[in-house]
C-alpha cells in the first residue's frame, strides 16, 4: 500500500529529532545526527513560526531565520545556538530562561558546539543513567557553574554538539566535574 | 471552454503529509516530547490536533507515535494486552497506512509500542519506545478538581492529600484500593498517573531500559518516564504496595502462571483465565521461546526487593 511521501527533508528532521530524543533519554551517551551542518539541522528540526531562537553567530542566524522563527534576545529566546562557548556566549547563557517551579517547561534549550571526548571529565547520574555515566567535554567550566544555579525542575536542557555527534544533558542530570 | 475534461478541471493530487500530521504539528510534538523527557513526570501541555479518530480513543498516544514513526519503524499496538482488538487494529492500520511502517505482535521486535492499559510481559530493551494512551493524566483529579490548583500542587510537590487518601483506605479497608492508574512518584519529584495499567504493570516503569511516553489527546498533556528512572507507587513504608494476587490463576490455553490474566466467565458459572498479553501467548502457543519477563515463572519481579511481602494493618 502506498503511504504519503517520506521526503528527504522529513527524513532529515526525523533523524535529527530521534538523535536528540535518545541523547536526552540516555544522558552522556553519544547519538549521531544526520550529515550536514549539525546546528542548522537541529534548527530545521525544532524551529518554526511558533518558536523563538537566539544565536550570536550571524551566518547561523541567517540559516535559522529561514525556519520562520523569531529571533529574540537571549533572556527571552526558547532555543539558543552557540557554535562555541566563549566569554560573550557565557554572558548570554547566563541570561537564558530557566523556567519557574510552576512552569519549568518555559526554560530555554541550549545547543552548544564544543569538543567531546577531551577536556573536563564529567560524572553524570540521574534519570536515563544506570549507575553513573562518564563523558568528556571541552567547554568553559563556567558553563557548569551557571547550570548548577538552577535547582530541578528549573534549568536549561543542553545539547553538546561536536561534528555530527551529540550528547544530551537534560536538567534532571546531576553533574559532577572532576578536576583535570 | 475547449478542455472541459474531468482531469483538467480537477486540482492536482495532493497527498497527506508524511504520517498524517502536518509539519508544524509534528515539530511541536517533538519539541514537547524533548521537554517531557527532560522533566520526568511533569505534564507538558501540547496542541493536540484533530485526527480521524475520536478523542478518548487513543489520540494522544497516536500523535506521539506519528511524530516518531518512519518507514523503517516496526510498530506494535495493543489494547488491554491484545493485538487484535478493534481499537488496536484500527490505530495500527492508520499508523502503517500513513507511514509505511512494518507491524509486529512481538514486543521484542517492535521499535514503537503503542498501548492502552498494559505493558507487555517481556522485558523491553534500550532504544525501544513505549507509548501509553492516557485518558486522565492528572493524578490529583480526585483530590483537587481545579486543574490550576492541581498544577500549583505539583509545583509545590504538595502531595499530602494523596497520602491522606491512602491512609483513609487503610483505615476503612485495611488495604490500598486503587486498581489501575496507581499514582506513582517519578524521579522522587512528580506524582504521575501511569495511565490505567494494572498495578501488575506499574513496577515495570521503575528503572526500565526503555523510554516511556504518556500522552492524553483530549486533555492535551504529555509526560515521560525516561529510561533508568525511579518510579515508586505511593505506599506507606509499613504497608507496602501490592500487585494483583493471581498466584493460583492458570492460563487455560497455555498453562502459564504468574503473568497478568484476563478472567473469563464460563458457562457453568465458574471462571477461566487466559493470558492478557496476546503477543506473549502467541509465542508460547507457537513454541517460540519468549524473552525474559518482568515476572519470572515463580512470580518474582526482576528487580530484587522492589516488591515487598504483603502486610495487613491491624
Amino acid at each position: 500500500m502506498t503511504h504519503p511521501a517520506f521526503t528527504p527533508a522529513e527524513a532529515r528532521q526525523r533523524d535529527t529529532f530521534l538523535a536528540l530524543m535518545w541523547a536526552l533519554s540516555y544522558p552522556g551517551r553519544t547519538a549521531t545526527l544526520p550529515a550536514g551542518d549539525a546546528l542548522a539541522g537541529i534548527g530545521e528540526a525544532l524551529l518554526d513560526l511558533e518558536t523563538t531562537y537566539y544565536t550570536p553567530d550571524a551566518a547561523l542566524a541567517a540559516l535559522l531565520a529561514r525556519s520562520g522563527a523569531r529571533r529574540l534576545p537571549p533572556d527571552r529566546a526558547a532555543y539558543h545556538f552557540y557554535p562555541q562557548v566563549d566569554a560573550a556566549a557565557l554572558a548570554d547563557i547566563a541570561l537564558a530562561a530557566v523556567g519557574s517551579m510552576l512552569y519549568p517547561d518555559d526554560a530555554a534549550t541550549l545547543i552548544i558546539g564544543c569538543r567531546l571526548h577531551s577536556g573536563a571529565a564529567l560524572r553524570l547520574t540521574g534519570p536515563g543513567i544506570p549507575g553513573e555515566q562518564r563523558c568528556q567535554v571541552a567547554a568553559a567550566p563556567e558553563l557548569w557553574s551557571l547550570r548548577a544555579r538552577s535547582p530541578f525542575p528549573t534549568g536549561w536542557d543542553v545539547f553538546l554538539v561536536d561534528g555530527l555527534q551529540v550528547v544530551g544533558l537534560p536538567r534532571s542530570t546531576r553533574l559532577h566535574v572532576d578536576a583535570l | 471552454m475547449s478542455h472541459s475534461t474531468l482531469a483538467a478541471l480537477a486540482t492536482p493530487r495532493a497527498d497527506y503529509s508524511y504520517a498524517f500530521l502536518d509539519a508544524f504539528a509534528r515539530r511541536e510534538l517533538r519539541r514537547r516530547t524533548l521537554k517531557a523527557i527532560a522533566i520526568p513526570g511533569y505534564q507538558v501541555p501540547y496542541a493536540s490536533r484533530e485526527l480521524p479518530i475520536a478523542r478518548g480513543w487513543g489520540t494522544g498516544g497516536l500523535q506521539v507515535s506519528l511524530a516518531l514513526v518512519g518507514p523503517q519503524s516496526v510498530v506494535k499496538v495493543i489494547d488491554q494486552g491484545a493485538d487484535d482488538s478493534v481499537n488496536a487494529a484500527n490505530l495500527r492500520r492508520f499508523i502503517t497506512r500513513m507511514s509505511g511502517a512494518a507491524t509486529t505482535t512481538d514486543a521484542l521486535q517492535a521499535t514503537i509500542l503503542q498501548s492502552r492499559h498494559r505493558i507487555p510481559e517481556e522485558i523491553l530493551r534500550e532504544y525501544q519506545t513505549l507509548v501509553l494512551q492516557v485518558p486522565d493524566p492528572e493524578p490529583l483529579r480526585a483530590v483537587q478538581s481545579d486543574s490550576s490548583r492541581a498544577h500549583q500542587m505539583h509545583a509545590d510537590a504538595d502531595y499530602g492529600q494523596m497520602w491522606l487518601v491512602l491512609y483513609e483506605q487503610l483505615v476503612r479497608y485495611r488495604q490500598y484500593l486503587q486498581g489501575a492508574s496507581y499514582p506513582s512518584l517519578v524521579n522522587g519529584r512528580y506524582v504521575i498517573s501511569p495511565s490505567p495499567i494494572p498495578r501488575w504493570d506499574t513496577p515495570k516503569l521503575h528503572q526500565a531500559a526503555h523510554l516511556t511516553l504518556l500522552a492524553a489527546g483530549r486533555e492535551k498533556r504529555l509526560y515521560a518516564v525516561p529510561p533508568y528512572t525511579d518510579v515508586y507507587p505511593l505506599e506507606f513504608t509499613d504497608v507496602p504496595f501490592q500487585v494483583e494476587d493471581q498466584r493460583d490463576w492458570r492460563c487455560r490455553h497455555t498453562g502459564v502462571q504468574h503473568k497478568f490474566m484476563n478472567e473469563l466467565p464460563l458457562a457453568d458459572g465458574s471462571a477461566g483465565y487466559e493470558l492478557s498479553d496476546s503477543g506473549y501467548q502467541q509465542k508460547i502457543t507457537a513454541g517460540t521461546a519468549p524473552g525474559a519477563t518482568y515476572y519470572d515463572d515463580q512470580g518474582n519481579f526482576y528487580h530484587d526487593g522492589y516488591l515487598k511481602p504483603p502486610v495487613r494493618p491491624e
